[in-house]
């Protein structure tokens, strides 16, 4: 485990891939969310092709403020020429992502081991 | 206090009057998001301690968050002179809610799909969207100053 500081996220590196969790599994209080959207860039920024998937199980409340902060990573990570998946939602947060037309943006997985298979190998 | 008028007592007067409310909260809040999201957090472990499902909770707690901190931010502008009163109450298979702010208040209907091809990268505009697909009714009056939303408990998936 290499968290690097962070403190709204953990972040396990597993064959090159930063794997992500939420140190919060109600991610709503707005200056959390500040903080969580600087320490996701710095992540990317710290990498050249970031690979990265974030993994969900934590995570029982995600508001559209969160959301907006992913929006800016995966743009920021696709702009790097990285890539980026998520991982392991729950029923309702799924639901937030499908509502919203989101799940044609993000690169949705069930599982996380899936994901770092599929980052490594293409 | 604002001035909220007759409409103040639409919820307890007009729907369900004769419901066993487990919990009815009404509070008005100065335009601080930390303020809210306490008010949320208890309301929604109040739900998760009279054992409202998982799925049921989140759809509640989303439409608290995003109306509340639209009243906030975008009703209000964040003006800590300015209030949100909030009334919120469920009984064991039903939850309504009415937040009010005191700003210039906005038509929904001229929000951006925020699900549209060309929106989908926004960073915002998505709460007002949000609240009407995990509601089953929800109501803007007074020129998009207050909201009115109801919700029956889901089925546990």
């Amino acid at each position: 485990m290499s968290d690097n500081g962070f403190q709204c996220i953990h972040v396990e590196n597993i064959d090159d891939v930063s794997v992500v969790r939420f140190a919060d599994d109600k991610v709503m209080d707005p200056a959390r969310i500040e903080q969580l959207g600087g320490e996701l860039l710095r992540l990317s920024e710290s990498q050249s092709e970031p690979r990265v998937v974030i993994n969900f199980s934590d995570v029982k409340f995600f508001s559209s403020a969160a959301i907006n902060k992913l929006i800016v990573l995966e743009k920021k990570v696709r702009a790097k020429g990285g890539r980026m998946r998520l991982t392991n939602l729950r029923p309702e947060v799924r639901d937030l992502f499908g509502f919203t037309q989101l799940d044609s943006l993000f690169q949705i997985y069930d599982q996380q081991a899936e994901a770092v298979v599929e980052l490594t190998t293409k | 206090m604002l001035d909220v008028g007759s409409e103040a007592n639409f919820l307890s007067t007009q729907t369900m009057p004769n419901t066993d409310w487990i919990s009815n909260l009404e509070r008005s809040i100065p335009s601080d998001t930390k303020v809210a999201c306490q008010l949320i957090r208890e309301f929604v472990a109040q739900m998760q301690d009279a054992g409202w499902n998982e799925a049921s909770i989140f759809a509640v707690h989303m439409a608290l968050e995003e109306s509340i901190m639209n009243a906030i931010k975008h009703g209000n502008e964040s003006d800590p002179e300015k209030f949100v009163q909030i009334e919120a109450r469920f009984s064991v298979d039903r939850f309504e809610a009415e937040i009010v702010d005191e700003g210039l208040g906005f038509e929904p209907s001229e929000v951006a799909d925020p699900t549209l091809d060309e929106n989908l990268e926004l960073t915002s505009g998505r709460g007002v969207m949000l609240i009407r697909e995990f509601m089953d009714e929800v109501e803007y009056l007074d020129g998009g100053r207050r909201i009115r939303m109801t919700k029956r408990v889901v089925d546990e998936r």
